[in-house]
């Protein structure tokens, strides 16, 4: 059975490298046969996306999706640089 | 006497668009005239550097009533397709800095920016250096290069303040929250070195989603990681003080 620790590595680069996603920052956890991805992304589609390409690159895992859409939301207060 | 006015900079990183968020970002910006002078974006406009991407970038920023600066990102070159996306974005409006700097006319006072994408390289102390296969020395001559020229860059520009725009870090202090090991691919200190030998007001960069917003360099230069997801808001508004003789 091949390591935990390889697999969140092979889904961790499938994430980087297949052309749907291209997400550099996301974290892949596996306990057991579940498989959890956390990071932020910024629409969610992309988090569907994220999901898909996890599942194919490791079919055999219970993905959990658990990756948060950041919403760009207003600016809030200046700083001041003095 | 002196009157203190401030140049109000709105800075964002990482925006990171694509076509299912289309419109989204733009109807942020609504406003960004009553709140900055100008508006600074360190890179990773787009998520797989493509040319539809580029254009729908462009599109999001066009015709903003601010002067609006933006460097490319890691992202914005997975496709070889940099100039391509920075001709778009210069279409609509944006200057787009490649190693080089501009100086604009900002709430009243010249504002230079000199910047890039920077690249990476690591810290002082635990940095790759230009030694041993051809691959390494590249990687580490690529960053140099970029750090010297923005130092000679820095020197030529005659501005009121300075600002240096990059995707990647200059220093470890606003990476952090990223996993230590990464490092090396998030920033080089050589970037500092040079900003520090040539002197600027502040420093602003990306790429680092899990890292945090506020450092400093070693010569005493403010540093803010704008990424979207270190800011959780649109953009961040940064003030510099002037003052008026």
């Amino acid at each position: 059975m091949e390591a935990p620790q390889y697999v969140a590595a092979r889904v961790q680069q499938a994430l980087a490298e297949d052309g749907r996603t291209h997400e550099l920052g996301i974290r892949v956890d596996i306990r057991g046969d579940q498989l959890f991805l956390r990071g932020q992304v910024s629409g969610p589609e992309q988090r569907e996306r994220l999901g898909l390409v996890a599942h194919e690159a490791a079919p055999e895992l219970h993905v959990h999706n658990e990756i948060n859409v950041v919403e760009a939301t207003e600016p809030g207060e200046d700083e001041h640089l003095d | 006497m002196s009157i203190l006015t401030d140049l109000r900079i709105a800075a964002v990183g990482d925006i990171h668009l694509g076509e299912d968020v289309r419109g989204h970002y733009r109807r942020s910006l609504a406003g960004i005239e009553d709140r900055a002078d100008v508006f600074l974006i360190a890179g990773d406009l787009t998520r797989h550097g493509t040319l539809q991407e580029g254009k729908l970038v462009a599109a999001e920023l066009r015709g903003l009533p601010i002067p609006t600066v933006a460097v490319l990102g890691n992202h914005d070159y997975h496709s070889d397709l940099e100039q391509e996306i920075a001709d778009e974005l210069r279409d609509a409006g944006v200057i787009v800095l490649d190693d080089d700097g501009v100086v604009i006319q900002a709430g009243g006072r010249k504002l230079g920016v000199v910047g890039g994408k920077g690249f990476g390289g690591g810290f002082a102390g635990k940095c790759a250096s230009e030694f041993g296969e051809r691959e390494i020395k590249n990687f580490v001559s690529h960053t140099r290069s970029i750090a010297e020229a923005w130092q000679a860059a820095l020197k030529e520009i005659e501005a009121d303040h300075r600002v240096v725009l990059s995707h990647y870090s200059p220093i470890k202090e606003t990476l952090e929250g990223e996993p230590h090991e990464i490092y090396p691919f998030l920033g080089s200190y050589l970037l500092a070195e040079a900003v520090d030998t040539a002197g600027a007001d502040l420093i602003l960069h990306g790429h680092a989603h899990k890292g945090s917003e506020k450092g400093m360099t070693p010569g005493g230069i403010r540093v803010r990681n704008v990424a979207l997801p270190v800011l959780g808001r649109a953009y961040a508004v940064y003030c510099l003080t002037c003052a008026d003789a």
